[in-house]
């Protein structure tokens, strides 16, 4: 096997640990699957430019980049964005479902109080 | 249908100036209930509220005035309310025109009545910044409406049934401004603006601190772009 340099090496080795991390959480359920998703597909992807000089060669030269290090980088960044982004997505719907139950909770309090209210007054 | 009107407070850290302002309200307009939902005060305003005997609701943190306003909102639809009106707790709204406003929906000559302190001279000098941005987000209401509103920011609304049944599931959580006119004028309420009254703060700090003074500009002309582009439905 071919490789570039040494650091194609360790990002290849590193995001191949992170694959495999990634998936040892969804085992212990610390990582529900569909937030994994993301994870593994950018870890993978990663780890095959890594690994295979050809295909980085080849995307590199399609792409039409000067250097096969910025294409791998231009992954990362890529998939580090998208990730951001549905954090943000999931984030808002995460706050709007929060918001709707501290509102819900405040009505049920109120009823609950003045139905205890009532009865001892009764 | 309770043909009585509602009136609600939304609340956060006002115990100083709500007692007076509930006091205010039963002395001049005994014909109105009166909601309290306290906002995750950390002040004891929902005890300060409850002292008088006033209905309260509260929320476990705070969510922001919008939040508060569908607390109530949905309190409200849920007891059969024709009218609800929005007021504020630190004594700018003077209760005296509740009547007014609520006149206006009961009588059928519009779904939303905002009390205005632009269409008359009522001796109301905002401070320069404040104007701008007024100045700005009635030009973005008469652009999306092609009517114009003049005070957007106006907090001080006496909203009908059908409102407020739309608004306890779609309301702007932060900033109950421009785009909640848009949204509602788009979805076929008809809005009219009654001169009122406005005075200085009693107490308390208002919702509109200078931290939020240069998101709100950005947050409120997306939103009401997106109010605009929404399907109205």
């Amino acid at each position: 096997m071919e490789f570039l340099s040494r650091a194609q090496v360790i990002v290849a080795v590193g995001a191949l640990a992170l694959a495999l991390y990634v998936l040892d959480l969804v085992r212990r359920r610390r990582l529900a699957e569909e937030y994994s998703l993301l994870w593994v597909i950018s870890s993978v992807a990663i780890a095959a430019l890594g690994f295979s000089t050809p295909l980085l060669r080849t995307i590199t030269r399609a792409l039409g980049v000067l250097f096969e290090s910025s294409t791998v980088f231009a992954f990362g960044i890529g998939f580090a964005t998208l990730m951001l982004l549905f954090l943000s997505v999931r984030m808002s719907r995460l706050a709007q479902e929060n918001q709707t139950l501290a509102r819900e909770l405040a009505l049920l309090r109120f009823e609950i109080e003045s139905a205890s209210r009532s009865r001892t007054s009764s | 249908m309770n043909p009585r009107a509602l009136v609600i407070i939304p609340a956060h850290d006002e115990a100083e100036s709500l007692p007076r302002t509930l006091d205010e309200v039963r002395a001049v307009a005994p014909e109105c209930d009166v909601l309290v939902v306290d906002d995750g005060s950390t002040d004891g305003t929902a005890d300060a509220a409850r002292a008088k005997g006033v209905p309260t609701l509260r929320h476990p943190f705070n969510l922001g005035v919008g939040a508060a306003l569908q607390t109530g909102f949905r309190w409200a639809v849920e007891r059969g309310y024709a009218i609800g009106v929005q007021l504020d707790a630190d004594g700018q709204h003077d209760p005296r025109y509740l009547s007014a406003l609520i006149a206006e929906v009961r009588e059928g000559r519009c779904d939303v009545a905002i009390g205005s302190r632009y269409i008359t001279a009522t001796g109301y000098r905002a401070p320069f910044a404040r104007r701008l941005g007024m100045l700005l987000f009635s030009g973005v209401v008469r652009l999306a409406l092609g009517k114009p509103i003049a005070d957007t920011t106006s907090g001080f609304r006496a909203y009908g049934h059908e409102v407020m049944k739309v608004c306890q599931n779609d309301f702007p959580r932060d900033f109950p401004d421009a785009p909640l006119l848009i949204m509602l004028a788009r979805r076929g309420f008809r809005l009219l603006e009654v001169p009122v009254e406005m005075r200085q703060r009693t107490a308390g700090t208002s919702f509109y601190t200078l931290s939020k003074s240069l998101y709100y500009p950005y947050k409120n002309l997306l939103a009401s772009l997106m109010a605009l582009l929404r399907r109205s439905t």
